[in-house]
């Protein structure tokens, strides 16, 4: 099994949407096998800085470190297509990261997938594309997990298997950073509040 | 390897989903079948109206796709995912518009063929026409795809795509129409205005994709 070198820093990290600052000097470091779980009130600018820590978003000022790249990224859309079966898109997921196909049988079954397999992805209610989109995430053979809202649409049992999929991530070194308003309720967690950073 | 996943996963989704080729096909065909209607039933007004109709309609039908290119992308998440993937965006954008060509856009020769003998056409520059389209078919989705790419998620977004991708695509219309009017006059220019529309294919299979990245990654910040 492999196990992953991973690192996440930021520092003195500021970024704005427009004219407007919304997240001001931050700075973090997680090392493997770390989780940090960030919190917030709604426009705090959680999704703005898991999009700046993946790339996507350029930073006003500061600096990022994410090793190895690119991040895997769970965001508010799976990328699922309607028309395509749940394994076909996990077959295409698995193959653009060079993941072993037989992979795919494994992150299904942990995900309760099974049975959903040949189902196209559009006839998939809000938490089974969540589970899909986790299996997709899982399948990335990345270090560096960004979760936004993770547990948002997922029953108890399917927290539950998210719990034990991140637990499984970090025992091999990766680290996870999650945005959520919910308690994910896994164990040995950092916290950072944006809410509390913005008002301090 | 990477590559060539993408390219098969995005052929089957042109060709399965939305339609398919069904799409630009229906349009296109369409627009064959009520042209004459409007120009009137003198077989040599027609026949000489042919090629310019015909390669007008494959522009039209070019831009069918256009609109939902990237704009699906951008709004189920996929734009993300394809950006982190390890691929250069310029490089999903090609393979993406290279697998629309082939797998939604190839009933287009076909139909300028047909339609140029339905016109009147003789059957050698029904052939320099099918020969023409199928040249500059590369080029129109090309061209189409980056305007596609520029306005994706944008209110009116087909009307800027038209206004974007047309004046661009006007030179494949020129060299796609003048390969089957030399073939019909005899002038002998029709294997370079056929070279033509191949060359200004290729440059916009090389420039189109680098503007489509870089559009979607500004969309994306």
């Amino acid at each position: 099994m492999t196990h992953y070198d991973a690192v996440l820093s930021c520092t003195n990290l500021t970024l704005e949407r427009g004219d407007r600052v919304l997240v001001r000097d931050i700075s973090l470091a997680l090392e493997p096998g770390q989780a940090l779980v960030l919190t917030g009130p709604n426009g705090a600018g959680k999704t703005t800085l898991l999009r700046a820590l993946a790339g996507l978003l350029r930073p006003a000022a500061g600096e990022i470190a994410l090793e190895p790249g690119p991040a895997g990224w769970l965001g508010h859309a799976e990328g699922l297509k309607p028309a395509e079966t749940v394994r076909q898109a996990l077959d295409f997921w698995a193959a653009l990261s060079d993941q072993p196909r037989d992979a795919v049988e494994g992150v299904m079954r942990a995900l309760a997938l099974g049975h959903l397999a040949r189902r196209p992805c559009g006839a998939l209610s809000a938490g089974q594309k969540r589970r899909a989109g986790l299996a997709r995430l899982a399948l990335s053979g990345r270090a560096v997990w960004l979760m936004d809202e993770p547990s948002a649409p997922l029953d108890a049992a399917g927290r539950e298997r998210l719990s034990r999929l991140a637990q499984a991530h970090r025992a091999r070194g990766g680290i996870i950073l999650a945005a959520t308003h919910a308690d994910l309720g896994w164990p040995d967690v950092q916290r950072l509040d944006l809410g509390a950073e913005a008002a301090a | 390897m990477s590559a060539r996943g993408l390219f098969i996963r995005e052929a089957r989704l042109a060709f399965a989903g939305g339609g398919g080729p069904a799409g630009p096909a229906a349009f296109y065909l369409a627009a064959l079948a009520l042209a004459p209607l409007a120009i009137g039933p003198d077989a040599a007004i027609l026949a000489a109206a042919g090629p310019g109709v015909i390669v007008f309609g494959a522009l039209l039908a070019s831009l069918q796709g256009a609109e939902r290119m990237f704009a699906d992308d951008a709004s189920d998440g996929t734009l993300e995912l394809y950006a982190l993937s390890g691929l250069p965006l310029s490089a999903c954008a090609l393979i993406k518009a290279l697998a629309y060509t082939l797998a939604a856009f190839w009933p287009a020769p076909v139909i300028a063929g047909m339609g140029a003998l339905a016109y009147g056409l003789s059957l050698e520059a029904a052939l320099a026409l099918a020969a023409g389209i199928a040249l500059a078919a590369p080029g129109l989705v090309f061209i189409a795809a980056f305007a596609g790419a520029l306005a994706a998620g944008l209110r009116r977004a087909g009307l800027i795509i038209a206004l974007i991708a047309a004046p661009l695509q006007a030179p494949l219309l020129v060299f796609a129409a003048g390969a089957a009017r030399a073939a019909m006059d005899g002038t002998g220019l029709t294997g370079a205005n056929l070279m033509l529309a191949l060359a200004f294919s290729l440059a916009a299979m090389v420039l189109a994709p680098l503007g489509a990245g870089a559009a979607l990654r500004a969309r994306l910040e």
